[in-house]
């Protein structure tokens, strides 16, 4: 859109061998798959699906609730569709499965959202259109009209392009003052982790936070162009493995490292997935893989209007999403009004206590919850700092007091928030009940203000 | 690959030299002493060594003199034998409040403070333990039949005097039989924990110096939080002040049957225990003071040390408290506003424990992934 119609339509004419698009797929698909037996084998389906009593729905998808046992079914079921996906095989409803089954388990529970997750959802939305599945795959192995050695450049492009806006995005939220010119939250984190071997003392100095502070909003801000480039590609992807692996030893971020390590190799050229492919091929002893007559993937006219058109839309979005945390007042990270769904990663250290107390409409008693009847201690965690699902708790509580037999239970919470080593303070008006609060778009004027003014993006 | 994968390595090298280099040209950042570099092992260590095990080891002695007396009473009932004991219970009920708050490690995997002080204690079924004559110290129902409440009320509320209760126990071989076995339980709980303090888990205890769930520090950081939110906060105040629901109930209070001083005592105790962990026995040995400093754990609205605005209100907190003595049950009753502030007094200070200090130290809290809170 932004080039001249001629080279736009030169470039929406141009083709590229399929190999890249196949390794993706293949170590995507086995990467999710990874995350699936992992999340199962650390037991937290039981304890983040099936031991809470309560589930913070998001906006719209209050019908997506854990299915009880058959939790464990959804579970399998994705690990499958990713495994397929990574063998393109039956590749189209593989990776709509995949979409469905991931996004789904995603929306029972938004105190378990990470930005990976939201990533892996958009990889495999975009999956089920791309034609990944066309090449190095079951599918072109046993229909051999499906089989395509090149497709258009922009099926690659798309990827790529996610890609680079995860980390520009990221990139772009960290220049703020409070990660530029206070190194926080790295220097709360970095002296927790003084005892690694061979670094860890390091941390102990302020001006290593700020190092790491800077060079990591360097890193996301141009890490995709540096790697867009032939030159400096082989260096800057030396750089996603040192910097992911550092993340990876550093922070809880579980698969999200390699995720990112794994994804951006589909900015190396096809010449280079051609011959892991070749490679693979030999150790695994695939000759029924082995490349047949050249075929390039033609779009019918309106297919392809169409998938341009829904990926122009898409990255429309995707560009847009990030910043309507503007359209609100107050400041985001203390709000976290228009947080998610951004590339905020590891952007704050914040922590809190919530106090909810009920009171009885009709004879004023007075009832303190103990949020651990009701919830995980991950649940408490990210409920205590996020008013979004203080206003969700709130209302559980209101019908749950209600059922033991309390008239009109209004709902009180007594908040503390501490953000990137400020004292605590005051998180929600204690006078409000959030019983007749509702959980909306709109700003939430019960939020108590920051008193402090974080500045930049 | 390959190459990728030695250029991975020499670009680590590189940047690991340039932090290494960087070092010695910047004088403007002093080079941490060993003592104002945050150090876990060494803050685990002194709190094995210089807090916790000599902690045990006081109330060892106290709880010895308990089991003696009460034998001695058991054996002998008379009022003599009966001060003697009630005294000795006294003592050990003042030194449980100074390791109360160590609820982790041995004392989480025995529940000792379930066997040692839940109270209001239940009356009514230490009554029916004793005219049975069967009862099992492990049963969850039995946790509120046990330990200093159930002391208390074995001493100092079964009868409505000393006679009485000397009388009592002269008759009655249950009730004699009952008292043995509070404190044999107790006795069997606590030399556990003890054991395990004297013997391997001590080192186990400080080679565990990291800062995820399972860490020392974070299970130390839990238990102490914990202990001031609920135990001292709640238990010994906010509950009978009526805090939770508005309407005071004050025969909630720790050490009921007694009264007097002693409840006020008690709690003075915890309280001053709980700051004496925050700061340790001396300025020059590590402590979670002198660790937070370390940190430079700084309110950065005002730039006033972490550590100094805890101690501010752990001191106010205290004095609150202290107000409330020397009759805390009387306090409770007829100056119920002044407990309700000073439960709040206290809940500022939990907070700071809880949500601040926590946070500052960089605490992991679960196990799950998190991309940053």
């Amino acid at each position: 859109m932004l080039l001249p119609g001629g080279r736009l339509q030169r470039y929406l004419h141009t083709y590229t061998p399929a190999a890249p698009l196949a390794t993706f797929r293949l170590a995507f698909g086995l990467l999710v798959l990874a995350s699936v037996v992992r999340f199962w084998a650390k037991g937290w389906i039981a304890e983040l699906y099936l031991k809470p009593k309560f589930f913070f729905s998001y906006y719209g998808f209050e019908w997506v609730k854990p299915l009880g046992p058959l939790t464990y079914g959804l579970f399998a079921v994705c690990g499958l569709c990713a495994l397929l996906v990574a063998l393109g095989w039956g590749y189209r409803w593989a990776a709509g499965g995949l979409f469905l089954s991931f996004t789904y388990i995603e929306l029972m529970d938004k105190s378990t959202y990470l930005n990976h997750y939201y990533f892996v959802s958009l990889v495999a939305l975009l999956l089920i259109v791309l034609p990944a599945g066309g090449y190095f795959s079951v599918d072109a192995h046993r229909h051999p009209a499906r089989w395509h050695d090149r497709v258009p450049r922009w099926t690659v492009d798309a990827l790529r392009l996610l890609l680079g806006i995860v980390y520009f995005y990221a990139g772009l939220a960290k220049l703020n003052s409070d990660w530029l010119l206070e190194a926080m939250p790295l220097r709360i984190w970095l002296p927790a982790k003084n005892d690694l071997p061979l670094v860890g003392f390091l941390f102990n100095y302020p001006w290593v936070a700020y190092a790491f502070s800077w060079f990591g909003a360097f890193y996301d801000l141009t890490v995709p162009f540096f790697l867009l480039n032939r030159l400096t590609r082989p260096y800057a992807y030396a750089a996603v493995v040192v910097f992911h692996v550092l993340t990876a030893v550093l922070f809880p971020i579980g698969m999200f490292p390699y995720v990112m390590i794994v994804a951006a190799l589909i900015f190396f050229p096809a010449a280079a997935h051609e011959r892991a492919l070749q490679w693979l091929r030999r150790l695994l002893r695939l000759p029924i893989f082995a490349p047949r007559a050249p075929a390039p993937l033609v779009y019918g006219r309106a297919t392809r209007r169409l998938l341009l058109l829904g990926l122009g839309g898409f990255f429309l979005v995707q560009m847009g999403l990030p910043f309507r945390y503007l359209l609100y007042p107050n400041e985001l990270f203390w709000t976290e009004e228009g947080y998610r769904f951004s590339w905020r990663v590891m952007l704050m250290e914040k922590m809190g206590q919530v106090q909810f107390k009920v009171v009885d409409g009709a004879t004023g008693q007075i009832r303190m919850v103990n949020n651990d009847d009701h919830l995980s201690i991950l649940q408490e965690k990210m409920l205590a700092t996020q008013p979004d699902m203080m206003v969700q708790f709130a209302h559980y509580l209101r019908d749950y007091y209600a059922r033991q037999g309390v008239h009109c239970p209004q709902v009180y919470a007594d908040a503390y928030v501490t953000l990137n080593g400020r004292l605590g303070k005051a998180y929600i008006d204690p006078t409000v009940d959030l019983a007749q609060e509702a959980d909306t778009w709109r700003p939430k004027p019960w939020i108590l203000p920051f008193d402090d003014a974080i500045s930049g993006l | 690959m390959k190459k990728t994968l030695v250029s991975a390595f020499v670009l680590l090298l590189t940047a690991w030299v340039m932090f290494s280099c960087q070092k010695d040209p910047g004088s403007s950042t002093p080079d941490p002493s060993p003592s104002a570099t945050p150090d876990r092992k060494a803050l685990l260590t002194q709190w094995a060594d210089s807090l916790i095990k000599p902690g045990y080891q006081r109330f060892d002695g106290k709880f010895a003199a308990l089991k003696n007396k009460t034998t001695a009473f058991t054996t002998a009932p008379t009022t003599a034998s009966l001060l003697e004991a009630r005294q000795a219970w006294q003592q050990a009920y003042v030194e449980w409040q100074k390791v109360e708050m160590f609820e982790f490690g041995p004392a989480e995997s025995v529940s000792l403070r379930n066997h040692f002080n839940i109270y209001p204690t239940d009356a009514a079924g230490i009554r029916q333990n004793i005219s049975s004559g069967s009862y099992n110290f492990d049963l969850a129902t039995t946790i509120p039949q046990q330990g200093f409440p159930a002391l208390d009320y074995l001493l100092n509320g079964i009868g409505a005097d000393n006679a009485a209760i000397v009388q009592q126990y002269a008759a009655s071989a249950g009730h004699r039989r009952y008292l043995t076995d509070v404190v044999a339980k107790m006795d069997q709980t606590f030399g556990k924990v003890y054991a395990e303090w004297n013997g391997s888990y001590r080192d186990t205890f400080i080679n565990n110096a990291g800062t995820d769930a399972s860490s020392s520090l974070s299970r130390v950081i839990n238990a102490y939080s914990l202990y001031f939110e609920r135990y001292l906060r709640a238990g010994k105040v906010g509950i009978p002040a009526g805090t939770m629901t508005g309407t005071p109930v004050p025969e909630k209070i720790e050490s009921y049957y007694l009264r007097g001083a002693l409840p006020g005592q008690l709690a003075t105790t915890a309280h001053a225990a709980v700051q004496l962990f925050f700061n340790g026995r001396s300025a020059s040995q590590p402590s979670l003071k002198s660790y937070l400093d370390a940190l430079g754990a700084k309110d950065s609205r005002t730039n006033q040390t972490l550590s100094g605005i805890i101690n501010t209100q752990l001191d106010a907190s205290y004095q609150k408290l202290n107000s409330l003595s020397p009759d805390l049950y009387a306090a409770i009753r007829s100056r119920n506003a002044e407990a309700v502030a000073s439960y709040n007094e206290m809940q500022k200070a939990v907070r700071m424990l809880k949500v601040d200090m926590t946070s500052a130290l960089g605490i992991t809290v679960t196990y799950v992934d998190n991309d940053g809170d």
